[in-house]
């Protein structure tokens, strides 16, 4: 497999796991930003582990993702039933106070960043053979989980909280409990993938983790549509392969191709590509067909 | 004690900057039921196009300030029709939404920053803008122009804000939008025009603090915008959604404790401390500290 190929899938995996970790606290009508200061906190704190204490990456990898569920959780305690706009000020918040705590804490590179991060397996091939493995493991395994999330009684009550939470405190639904729920969720996932992100390239710096990170998972989740999972599935190959297949001048400018395909979706097809009708309409013409 | 004074009067011009910006963003979300969060994006954009006016104008400080009050007013118009858009959509005020268009709309304008305008490095005003020797040096504490500039302005906008909101029919106009917008149709209030006029006249105080901070800070960048945006956000709700009062006092706090802590503490970590507080307030007291007036 060649190198680009490489970096299309395990990027494109990675963002479909983020805008999945955006996606799901925004069942419940929260943008959790803090999913990319996750990101941040469990990398370097993994990328610590590996290269300074010698820890071997799968148990780096595992205390990302509890640094991930308990800064989430935490923070949830807080903002589990805050109102959205709360929700994104705390996510960038957390995102300028981590990137200024790795700034100034020379352990972990400072604004040098970590580089030649050791490689998860013997050689380079089966270093990104087991990358590839692991980022697409973990897609099915949390995608299975949000899927069943979705069909579950808890995931109607979010349907219900993102129209009205009036409606859904008098329906008995505990609002509080599902924001944390979901926030701390999120913000495993996106320390799962702090690890990994910062393993693809061998390295963390700073650069990697910008506003355009939030700008982005942001346009692959409101492209795709934010009603479903499955829109973040092909949004997310879609756009960073966009940035791919340009000629070089052009991809320069692919953030503002971004923001212009998010405003244009927001005018034009305000709950993006993949709508719940249409998944709706896809599941039942699959099982109508599977049952033939 | 010297250190302290100088710090509390670098501290009232920043926050002055950020009482300014608060306002505009507080209008808006007053108004047009827009959480406008590239506001502060649409401000460094007027930075940059006053830059490049100084630079072609041989520093025509005129010229410079008619040109970034123009060109916020015109981004801020231009936005208009999406987000009513996004609003007919919907159905009905999706506050959330609209939040997410525009921080699209800082995403482009920050890129464009980043690309189209001397090649994506900082800019630095001229010193006949920014003035070159201070008006007042008293030992460590010196009063530049700038901060004479942005406290005078701030003080006079705020007060003809306040003045047109509480004193005239417009004013009546917008806090009826604000209040009821409903209501406000029922009783002859026409939405759209009175939501444009509140676009423009954001315009008019965006392009105003575009100047003030170029004398300010004497220097722009692409991620300026960023970093400002989150304060006034920040600012707004520590001090409550759409309270223009509590954004004054909020505006004014924030700028004098980042300026005391930067006179403190030293290297990048003084920025941090700052936003520690803010989050700290922001997790205890979501709703503000003087209440959402929304």
């Amino acid at each position: 497999m060649s190198l680009a190929m490489y970096y299309f899938l395990t990027i494109s995996a990675i963002y479909i796991l983020m805008s999945w970790a955006l996606y799901l606290p925004y069942r419940v009508a929260h943008l959790h930003f803090l999913t990319v200061a996750n990101m941040l906190i469990s990398g370097y704190l993994a990328g610590y582990l590996v290269q300074s204490l010698g820890f071997a990456f799968a148990l780096a990898l595992v205390a990302g993702f509890v640094a991930g569920g308990l800064v989430g959780y935490i923070v949830s305690l807080f903002i589990g039933d805050a109102p959205t706009f709360t929700v994104v000020i705390v996510g960038f918040t957390f995102i300028y106070i981590s990137r200024t705590a790795v700034e100034n804490i020379k352990a972990v590179g400072a604004t040098m960043g970590m580089f030649g991060l050791p490689m998860v397996a013997g050689t380079p091939n089966m270093h990104r053979l087991t990358i590839l493995i692991l980022v697409y493991a973990l897609i099915v395994v949390v995608g299975f989980l949000i899927y069943r999330f979705e069909h579950s009684r808890v995931g109607r009550a979010a349907s219900v909280v993102f129209v009205d939470k009036d409606l859904a405190t008098s329906m008995g639904v505990d609002i509080k409990k599902l924001g944390r729920l979901v926030q701390t969720f999120s913000s495993l996932i996106a320390g799962g993938c702090g690890v990994i992100y910062g393993f693809i390239y061998r390295s963390y710096h700073l650069d990697f983790f910008t506003f355009h990170l939030v700008g982005i998972f942001m346009t692959v989740i409101f492209v795709g549509g934010y009603t479903t999972m499955w829109g973040s599935l092909l949004a997310a190959p879609a756009l960073y392969g966009l940035s791919l297949i340009l000629p070089p001048a052009v991809a320069s400018w692919r953030i503002v191709i971004y923001g212009a395909i998010l405003i244009a979706v927001l005018v034009l097809k305000p709950e993006g590509f993949i709508t719940r009708r249409l998944a709706y309409t896809l599941e039942t013409t699959l099982s109508r067909w599977r049952k033939r | 004690m010297q250190v302290f004074i100088a710090q509390v009067i670098n501290g009232l011009s920043l926050g002055s900057i950020y009482v300014l910006l608060a306002t505009g963003f507080n209008l808006l979300l007053l108004v047009a039921m827009i959480i406008h969060f590239a506001y502060p994006q649409v401000v460094v954009f007027s930075m940059y196009i006053a830059w490049v006016v100084l630079r072609y104008t041989g520093n025509s400080i005129v010229l410079a300030v008619l040109a970034a009050i123009l060109s916020s007013v015109l981004l801020n118009v231009i936005s208009a029709p999406l987000f009513q858009k996004i609003m007919k959509n919907r159905e009905e005020v999706d506050i959330n939404t609209t939040m997410v268009m525009s921080l699209g709309i800082g995403m482009i304008i920050t890129d464009i920053l980043s690309h189209g305008f001397n090649k994506g490095l900082p800019i630095a005003f001229p010193p006949k803008l920014v003035g070159e020797t201070p008006i007042l040096r008293v030992g460590l504490i010196s009063l530049m122009g700038g901060q004479v500039a942005s406290l005078a302005v701030g003080v006079i906008a705020v007060s003809g804000i306040f003045l047109l909101l509480y004193k005239t029919r417009p004013g009546r106009a917008f806090r009826a939008i604000a209040e009821d917008p409903n209501g406000a149709r029922l009783v002859g209030i026409p939405l759209l025009r009175t939501g444009l006029e509140s676009y423009a006249l954001s315009g008019i105080l965006g392009g105003l603090i575009a100047v003030l901070l170029a004398m300010l800070l004497g220097y722009s960048s692409p991620g300026l915008g960023e970093q400002v945006a989150h304060k006034v956000l920040a600012v707004s709700i520590i001090a409550g959604l759409g309270n223009l009062a509590g954004g004054l006092v909020v505006g004014l706090a924030l700028g004098i404790m980042e300026a005391l802590v930067q006179g403190y503490i030293s290297g990048s970590w003084s920025n941090a401390i700052a936003f520690v507080v803010m989050l700290l307030v922001i997790l205890f007291r979501p709703r503000g500290l003087f209440g959402i007036k929304l």
